[in-house]
């Protein structure tokens, strides 16, 4: 077996982001009608789906629905916009300021160190066991100049830095990793996974929708603890368990407790053997690159590390041809990760790195103007 | 805008408002598509078609004949790798179209192109079939997104004083000369793009309408003047043909495909959209085809039949509209 970069420093392709037009107009007509010169931050959703197209990534990507409504009225419609297959949503911050100088003064390394902690906190409390997209927190600092409808933003997509950096043992696409009968298994239960909230969308009727909707309503005001997915579909980390009869099956990460009946086991077996293993980290990978896995991969290193303690680490990176599940584009790994220092102590938080680079290449902000599309008077001029 | 386009727009604005949505199907005889029939292809595309998911859109543009969590179909972040117009040069150099194939149809030009080997191998083309269109002037770009000012694009900013560039030192980062997306050719040069493709339903002429958002390889907005670039067209007097298969062959005359830039009903800001006016009769022209090929069809296949002609229009965005279709190939 040939192995790629054996002992190599495993990298990370950083996450890119996208704004679609409609964010920066919601974003205006909120600072116009409601936030004023309120500046303290904002709670949006990114989205992001795995690769499906070999050629390019996915982006985190910020829409119109990333940003509350200008009105509260529709706060229910929402929760019908929110997450879907082709939209997983990731929980971001952002820091709207009202002049360029202090859009300039932000101290962006303390700002990305404080969303970082709260990434290290969940991975300690649990919650981003229980709810994973905690994990792929990002941060979005902008100022809007409605004078010129011109936009200066910068993105972040924190991640916490093993220290030494993990080592890849093996990278390669998931069809040479697997039997031929476990990547189909492998494929099935992922699109199984996948579709799991569509079958539901595509048969009722909207009216029975919304019966159903009253009735998970108060079903959910009954229940102590409301389940925090109604879906498998946006979930994008997962366990995928491989029996030995090579049927795979996909899990919730709370179950990985669960899961070690089967794995430990068989713990042995995986390290002598190519094929034995028993379970996998999976995770919606948006980068199309064959060499490297997806920025997602780093915090959930740090939770699988943090949490399990597990110092050999096998991930499979998610990725998809025009809406199915590809086992030649999706990434199966093995990671080793030594223990970084001061990880045992929960105080000490490790560091981030993640500001996005522009689109030339550089650790700088980027800009959009779009005065052409917004600005009442060039509007007036281009109708007229 | 011009200003027959702006009266067009008003009449169409007034029509819409007092006329209620189609609830009788036309399907057959107009190839148009009631709201529930769009409702049923758009479920079915969804369904098969992963890709593409149903959008609720701006809340304020929202139309109340629609369900509010199905008033569009998306599907985002679709690679463009070329753009049309080189594709049409290679189809010129690889022997271009022959002749006006008429036996059966009268009126239908129909051309098989020399199947070369270099267009053979081409598998961004949605198929091998290729059919000559029109000589027409195809392409109009009416309004201007970013209006008749000369300013410049979307600036990126360089020039201006970015009074700090962090630094962070991570050997676990991977280098952003990686990041650029995979490109057809070893040339330096970007072509890469990417596209957010929507269809909406257009109450006017009771068909599915599509909408292009572009993006440059870093993803910042294009302008959509250069949306048009992927649209196949008739830069500079070349024909404009179409790709598709055998049973999809349309006559020449449906095909003056408009390509406008307009507002999109759900989404802000203006974006480039094939104008809509003669998809009902071209969808009417596939339908009889189908029919006369002794082929059922079905209204919830509409989008599909739909998508494959567009993916003539715009040969080199490879959105999903895969499907397998037995029709008309056991017969004749």
């Amino acid at each position: 077996m040939a192995e790629k970069g054996s002992g190599s420093i495993l990298q990370f392709a950083p996450f890119q982001s996208s704004v679609d037009e409609g964010f920066w107009h919601r974003l205006s007509s909120l600072k116009l009608n409601k936030l004023g010169i309120d500046d303290s931050p904002i709670p949006i959703t990114g989205f992001y789906a795995p690769c499906s197209y070999s050629q390019v990534s996915n982006y985190l990507t910020v829409i119109t629905e990333s940003l509350p409504s200008n009105s509260d009225e529709q706060s229910s419609m929402a929760a019908i916009s929110h997450g879907s297959r082709n939209r997983c949503s990731v929980p971001g911050i952002l820091y709207n300021t009202n002049t360029l100088e202090s859009f300039h003064a932000i101290d962006k390394l303390s700002l990305l160190k404080e969303e970082a902690k709260k990434i290290w906190e969940d991975i300690h409390s649990g919650k981003a066991v229980d709810d994973s997209r905690l994990l792929s927190r990002f941060l979005l600092i902008s100022f809007a100049d409605l004078k010129k409808w011109s936009f200066r933003y910068w993105f972040a997509f924190p991640a916490l830095v093993l220290d030494p950096p993990a080592t890849l043992v093996d990278l390669r696409p998931a069809s040479k990793w697997f039997s031929l009968q476990e990547a189909e298994s492998v494929s099935a239960a992922c699109n199984e996974w996948r579709n799991s909230s569509l079958t539901a969308g595509i048969f009722l009727r909207s009216d029975l929708c919304l019966i159903l909707l009253f009735f998970f309503f108060f079903v959910s005001l009954f229940k102590a603890k409301p389940k925090p997915y109604k879906s498998a579909a946006d979930v994008p980390f997962f366990l995928v368990s491989i029996a030995s009869d090579s049927q795979a099956t996909i899990r919730h990460l709370k179950d990985w407790e669960a899961c070690q009946g089967d794995g430990q086991k068989n713990k042995n077996v995986r390290l002598t053997s190519q094929y034995a293993y028993e379970l996998l980290f999976g995770f919606y990978d948006p980068c199309h690159l064959q060499n490297n896995p997806g920025w997602s991969l780093r915090n959930y290193l740090a939770l699988i590390f943090s949490r399990w303690n597990i110092k050999s680490v096998c991930f499979l990176c998610y990725k998809e041809n025009r809406g199915y599940a590809d086992m030649g584009l999706s990434l199966v790994g093995e990671a080793l990760i030594t223990v970084p220092q001061g990880w045992k102590e929960n105080q000490c938080v490790p560091d981030a790195v993640g500001w996005e680079l522009n689109n030339k290449g550089r650790k700088v902000s980027r800009s959009i103007i779009l005065a052409k599309s917004m600005d009442p008077t060039m509007l007036a001029v281009s109708a007229a | 805008m011009v200003l027959s386009q702006k009266l067009h727009e008003a009449f169409k604005g007034t029509v819409e408002r007092i006329t209620g949505p189609r609830t009788v199907s036309a399907f057959r005889e107009k190839g148009v598509l009631s709201v529930s029939e769009f409702i049923l292809a758009g479920d079915n595309l969804v369904s098969k078609c992963p890709t593409w998911s149903w959008e609720s859109g701006e809340p304020s543009k929202r139309k109340s004949y629609l369900p509010p969590e199905k008033q569009f179909l998306i599907t985002r972040n679709v690679p463009c790798l070329r753009r049309a117009a080189s594709i049409e040069e290679e189809y010129e150099s690889a022997g271009g179209e022959i002749l006006v194939d008429n036996e059966d149809n009268d009126g239908w030009l129909a051309t098989h192109g020399k199947p070369k080997d270099k267009c053979e191998e081409d598998d961004n083309l949605p198929s091998m079939e290729s059919l000559e269109i029109s000589k027409k002037s195809t392409v109009v770009s009416i309004s201007n997104h970013f209006g008749g000012e000369d300013e410049e694009d979307i600036p990126d900013m360089e020039g201006y004083d970015e009074p700090e560039c962090l630094i962070e030192t991570d050997p676990a980062t991977l280098q952003s000369t990686y990041l650029v997306a995979h490109e057809p050719d070893d040339d330096n040069i970007l072509r890469t793009r990417t596209y957010d493709v929507s269809i909406t339903y257009d109450k006017y002429y009771q068909t599915p309408r599509v909408w292009l958002t572009g993006y440059d390889e870093s993803r910042m907005l294009l302008q959509p003047e250069h949306v048009l670039e992927d649209v196949s067209q008739d830069h500079a007097r070349k024909t404009v043909r179409l790709a598709c298969p055998v049973y999809l062959m349309i006559p020449c005359d449906f095909l003056n495909f408009l390509v406008t830039i307009e507002d999109h009903p759900h989404l802000p800001g203006k974006h480039a959209s094939i104008h809509p006016c003669r998809h009902g009769a071209v969808m009417k022209k596939i339908i009889d085809v189908l029919v006369s090929r002794g082929v059922e069809p079905e209204v919830d296949k509409y989008l599909f039949l739909f998508l494959k002609f567009v993916a003539s229009v715009i040969p080199t965005i490879e959105y999903d509209y895969t499907m397998d279709f037995d029709l008309g190939s056991s017969s004749s």
